[in-house]
């Protein structure tokens, strides 16, 4: 049942926020309540009962969630994330505090209800619902060029769910399954025909590669993180809601996996591209969100090169790197809030030389520089060196080129550092005050424990995981012609 | 006598528990708390590493576990500690130069703002570089690479207020990245042709591929990308001479006895790999001597006192680099030994005199400085011809058993051993050269600046203890690898067990006379021809030749900087540009323009008051449910 309370409680927390009008002090208490609830929740979701609802039985669509593998871990890092987040918005938004958290609430309880579906039409339901809160506050909490950045948002985003929608039910007609249930639609939908498969699978793509983002299907995430509130807390939801990665792990892969092995050398390419691509373009930012944008388009390129090189390692890597870069973009976007709240700019020229005035404020943001560009020890590096490790298996190419992103990022990364915090200032600035040290100290936390051991949550992911590439092997066995890729998608000895 | 061993895992670990504590707390602790925190955290790591050392020698390799890392199927990568003869001596320099350096820290840093800040950075270093030397995996050795990366650039930027250092920081680090993907890229292909990243299994099955497999001459050539860039050599040198815009002690510590020593220390590491792939040594020997060469010839143009020695560096790295790339890990770990002491004896005489002066680099405004930095003087004496080769001191030996290699080793055989001999020894006539000019402009002959001559004083002995013990050592540890002809080379049976096996020819005794004699009379002509531009006549010779094409060349440093502005820097910045301006103005009109969507729900918008977005959102979730219960219907009916 945790997996109901993870989605519920979250949910309900958001209905009291609003319904109470209360004052700010309150409103404080209770987003830090329902984070810390939701939190604790979830370190018990592994090995946890399934939840298996009837909801619409003649259409073959049940309430099913269940944490078993890659879910818990995401849920968990997420609700991590959350705690200072919910701080962050009930006490740096002006106007409606307790609107905001709510929202961001509403959004965590749907992005749970994503990571834990285990019901197809129930998962497109969170990831569509979940869209709405993060509309909202981009819609409603934004800067200036909210609007078309919203507009852009949605185009995007309706644009792609639309033909996975129509994806998805026709994998249902055209296979017969039993139900939308992931049980019932992995005994079938992999006896597709391939072409049957491919096409599928491309509908599928098309939204969750929106979502994931690849190049070129990124523009609406600079918008977003650019005109979104300057706390940064709306764009922490635009951090953990990059669910295509997720998306393509849970669903595309292992139940269209002839579709899988035919379409995955494309978007292998196009998400080597974006991790070089994101990268080179971060360094010529001058707008510090504009900036995290393509720092985080990038890591999204390497996770896409850890899902599409179909080998074990990668799979397992990408969505730890899913989960862990949740933690470093978050405390960044954060910190640009709080370097925001000192100067009321996010033009990196207006910056420099801040370590002599708020030398912790430097110290932590330099961490978390270093965590964000995958410094081995820190959060990032597992997960990017193990979907470049796999893809390279693989596809050693494609591998090796989104490798290079990896000088990018020491480019842009100690440009960041330098601009911001080294050199010298006559313009005085405060160091970290006690709200913002609670902020970022689960975020250190959070950088450390993915860093150093991130052997647990591998192997909650890897349970998952295995499937999925079994899934893969099976189909390029049957499916002679793409025999080549079966080393690929073998286990990782 | 395990558990001995056992124990020297908490030597990381400790140093990082002194860097927490002075990150975390240093700005209360009064005085040199600070840096005597930080000293007792390597102190103590000396004495497990001298424990452990003790307990290598009885019982030879020890594993310490410490956990899973990372898993995938049969994959498990284990984090471990490897402590076995190599690790250990490389223990005892991170450990052993480095106290001394923390000492001597205390001395030169003392009233520095950042005291505490400095001490964290140093504690935290020590940390990675141990975790480098120790680790039993290529990604946990990569934890410390790119760990000792990050503290060099937080050491080089130290006084970041100064944005010229904060950029040699910026460059350091971008430098070493490029060195890092090539480790990464070795690490992958590793894996896919060994299946494992464990250090000792890889070695172990590297005889199994045929001798000269591409995909072991893959793999070397790769470490070779990561070697040159931790370690300085071509085409990867060029962020070290600007690393000295330091601290002095840390250009001592990590820019010359320790961090640079990384790739020498990967390459011996990965023996097993190297000794069977031919292809890939001889280009390590041939980067490496090249690089020698090329970075002596740039020190005798130098008028820094701390850039001279940092080319310097770079070259003495090149023999070091030579000899492991030739087979002779003995050789090339002795010399990263020997000169851990002599350059981080004359990297601190440096230190010393730019203490005493108030800060300044310039040589030429220096000048008979020994007469009155006595302990100084004599100590940096002591340095200069230990690293000039002059016999019986440590780099006579270590210098000696690398141009020996060179001649001897079986995989240089047709990849022109004989030229690359020859090149390393006018390189070591010219280290004798620039170095007894650096010895000399400083210490000897008259003051060329009354001022700074005037302003100078010995400093105090927290800071010349340190000099003079490192000059102790300058003389005698050499003697722990005597020509195995003349007398016991403890050394290289100490090395043994964990050397990859190499064809090395025994060279007759006739010529090992020969090379020692030649090694000599080298070392004569490089300090009697410096002498002779120097010194006769006030440097008459100096003056002209300083006009000549080398002579420019070396003051430029063969303009490698200018030229990575062209090729790299350049058009880097106007690819990003580009890359960001293309986003802006192509793929994002392209793709949100094409679809004909934005212009159509823009006019659509505008209609609305951005209070309707609510309504206009609670809408889109109906449609979407209506559409799933839609289409859905259509699938039960049909």
């Amino acid at each position: 049942m945790i997996s109901l309370y993870v989605v519920l409680v979250p949910l309900a927390v958001a209905l009291l926020v609003t319904l109470l009008r209360a004052n700010r002090p309150f409103v404080q208490a209770l987003a830090v309540l329902g984070g810390v609830a939701t939190f604790a929740l979830a370190l018990f979701l592994p090995g946890s009962e399934p939840v298996d609802a009837a909801w619409l039985p003649g259409l073959g669509v049940s309430f099913a969630l269940d944490a078993t593998g890659a879910g818990a871990v995401l849920v968990l890092v997420a609700a991590l994330v959350m705690i200072p987040t919910l701080l962050v918005a009930a006490t740096r938004v002006e106007r409606n505090a307790a609107g905001f958290v709510a929202l961001l609430l509403l959004a965590q309880a749907g992005l749970n209800g994503i990571f834990l579906a285990k019901d197809l039409i129930v998962f497109y339901v969170f990831w569509e619902a979940t869209l709405i809160p993060a509309l909202l506050l981009l819609g409603v909490y934004g800067g200036e060029r909210r609007r078309q950045a919203t507009l852009k948002y949605l185009v995007y985003a309706v644009a792609g769910s639309f033909l996975m929608l129509v994806s998805i039910l026709a994998l249902k007609g055209l296979s017969g399954a039993a139900s939308f249930h992931v049980t019932d639609l992995m005994l079938v939908t992999p006896g597709l025909a391939p072409s049957a498969q491919t096409w599928l699978f491309v509908g599928m793509a098309v939204g969750m590669v929106v979502k994931l983002p690849l190049w070129p299907l990124h523009s609406w995430l600079v918008d977003l993180n650019e005109q979104n509130h300057p706390s940064g807390a709306a764009d922490v939801l635009g951090s953990l809601y990059k669910v295509g990665a997720f998306g393509f792990f849970a669903w595309a892969l292992p139940l269209l996996p002839s579709g899988a092995l035919n379409v995955a050398p494309v978007l292998l390419a196009l998400a080597a591209i974006t991790a070089v691509y994101g990268a080179l373009a971060a360094v010529a930012q001058e707008h510090l969100k504009r900036f995290l944008a393509y720092g985080s388009l990038s890591h999204m390129g390497i996770i896409g090169v850890g899902l599409f090189g179909l080998h074990l390692a990668g799979l397992n890597g990408a969505i730890y790197f899913l989960a862990a870069q949740m933690v470093s973009t978050s405390a960044l976007f954060l910190v640009a809030g709080m370097l925001w709240h000192r100067r009321r700019s996010f033009l990196l020229r207006d910056y420099g030389g801040l370590a002599k005035g708020a030398p912790a404020l430097a110290a932590v943001s330099l961490f978390l520089i270093f965590a964000y560009i995958g410094v081995p020890g820190l959060s990032n590096f597992p997960g990017e060196f193990m979907s470049l490790l796999g893809a390279f298996q693989s596809s050693p190419l494609p591998a090796a080129f989104a490798t290079l992103a990896v000088i990018a990022a020491g480019v842009y990364g100690v440009n960041l550092y330098q601009r911001l915090f080294q050199g010298s200032t006559t313009v005085p600035t405060r160091d970290l005050g006690a709200l913002e040290l609670y902020v970022l100290v689960p975020f250190i936390a959070g950088v450390l424990w993915l860093g150093v051991s991130p052997a647990p949550q591998l192997r909650q992911i890897e349970q998952q995981a295995e499937l999925t590439v079994l899934q893969l092997e099976r189909a390029a066995a049957a499916d002679g012609a793409v025999t080549a890729a079966l080393p690929a998608a073998g286990g990782a000895r | 006598m395990t558990d001995l061993v056992r124990w020297a895992a908490l030597a990381p670990f400790l140093a990082l528990a002194g860097a927490v504590i002075n990150g975390l707390f240093g700005r209360s602790l009064r005085g040199n708390a600070a840096g005597v925190v930080a000293s007792l955290a390597v102190a103590a790591g000396f004495v497990l590493s001298a424990l452990a050392f003790l307990g290598v020698r009885e019982v030879g390799a020890v594993r310490v576990d410490l956990g899973d890392f990372l898993v995938a199927g049969d994959f498990t990568l284990g984090l471990g500690f490897h402590l076995d003869q190599l690790s250990v001596l490389m223990m005892l320099i991170i450990t052993g130069v480095g106290l001394l350096i923390h000492v001597y820290s205390i001395g030169y840093m003392q009233g520095d703002d950042g005291f505490s800040r400095y001490f964290a950075k140093l504690n935290l270093f020590v940390a990675a570089m141990l975790v480098l030397v120790m680790a039993d995996s290529y990604p946990l050795m990569f934890v410390g690479w790119e760990g000792v990366g990050v503290c060099s650039f937080l050491l080089i930027s130290f006084w970041y207020e100064d944005l010229a250092n904060a950029n040699a920081g910026r460059k350091a680090f971008i430098v070493n990245r490029v060195g890092d993907v090539g480790f990464l890229l070795a690490m992958f292909l590793t894996f896919r042709a060994f299946g494992t990243l464990d250090v000792q299994a890889v070695n172990a099955a590297a005889p199994g591929f045929a001798y000269g497999a591409p995909v072991l001459t893959g793999i070397g050539l790769l470490f070779l990308v990561a070697a040159a860039g931790k370690s300085a050599q071509l085409p990867l040198h060029t962020w070290l001479p600007d690393a000295m815009a330091g601290p002095t002690p840390v250009s001592a510590l990590i820019h010359a006895a320790t961090m640079v020593t990384a790739g020498v220390y990967l390459i011996a590491r990965t023996g097993g790999v190297f000794a069977n792939a031919p292809d890939a040594a001889a280009t390590v020997v041939w980067v490496a001597v090249l690089t020698a060469l090329m970075a002596a010839i740039v020190a005798v143009g130098q008028t820094d006192i701390k850039k001279i020695l940092a080319w310097s560096t770079i070259s003495q790295v090149g023999f070091m680099v030579a000899a492991v790339g030739a087979g002779a890990y003995w050789a090339g770990i002795f010399h990263v030994l020997t000169h851990a002491f002599f350059k981080a004896l004359l990297f601190l005489g440096a230190g010393s005199v730019i203490h005493a002066l108030g800060g300044e680099q310039d040589v030429r405004k220096m000048g008979g400085l020994g007469r009155k930095m006595r302990t100084t003087g004599v100590t940096a004496l002591i340095g200069t011809l230990a690293i000039a080769g002059v016999p019986f001191l440590s780099g006579y030996f270590s210098k000696d058993a690398i141009l020996g290699a060179l001649l001897s080793s079986g995989p240089l055989g047709g990849y022109g051993a004989e030229a690359l001999f020859g090149l390393l020894m006018v390189t070591a006539g010219l280290t004798a050269f620039y170095m007894f000019r650096w010895y000399y402009l400083v210490f000897a002959g008259e003051p060329r600046s009354k001022a700074e001559f005037e302003r100078a004083h010995e400093s105090p002995a927290v800071m010349t203890v340190p000099l003079v013990i490192l000059a102790v050592g300058s003389v005698v540890i050499g003697y722990l690898g005597l020509p195995a002809f003349l007398a016991p080379n403890w050394l290289q049976g100490w090395l043994a067990p964990v050397s990859a096996e190499v064809d090395l020819a025994h060279l007759s005794t006739s010529a090992e006379w020969l090379l020692l004699l030649g090694s000599v009379a080298v070392a004569a002509i490089g300090l009697g021809l410096g002498y002779w531009v120097y010194a006769v006549g006030g440097g008459a010779l100096a003056r002209r030749f300083a006009a000549t094409p080398l002579a420019n060349a070396s003051r430029g440093a063969f303009g490698f900087d200018a030229l990575y502005r062209v090729l790299f820097t350049g058009p880097g910045e106007a690819g990003a540009a580009g890359i960001a301006a293309l986003d802006r103005d192509v793929v994002d009109r392209g793709v949100s323009g094409s679809a004909g969507l934005i212009p159509l729900l823009g006019r659509l918008l505008v209609r609305l008051q951005s209070g309707y977005v609510r309504a206009y959102a609670f809408a889109m979730l109906l449609g979407a449910a209506a559409l799933v219960l839609l289409v859905a219907l259509i699938g039960v009916f049909a």
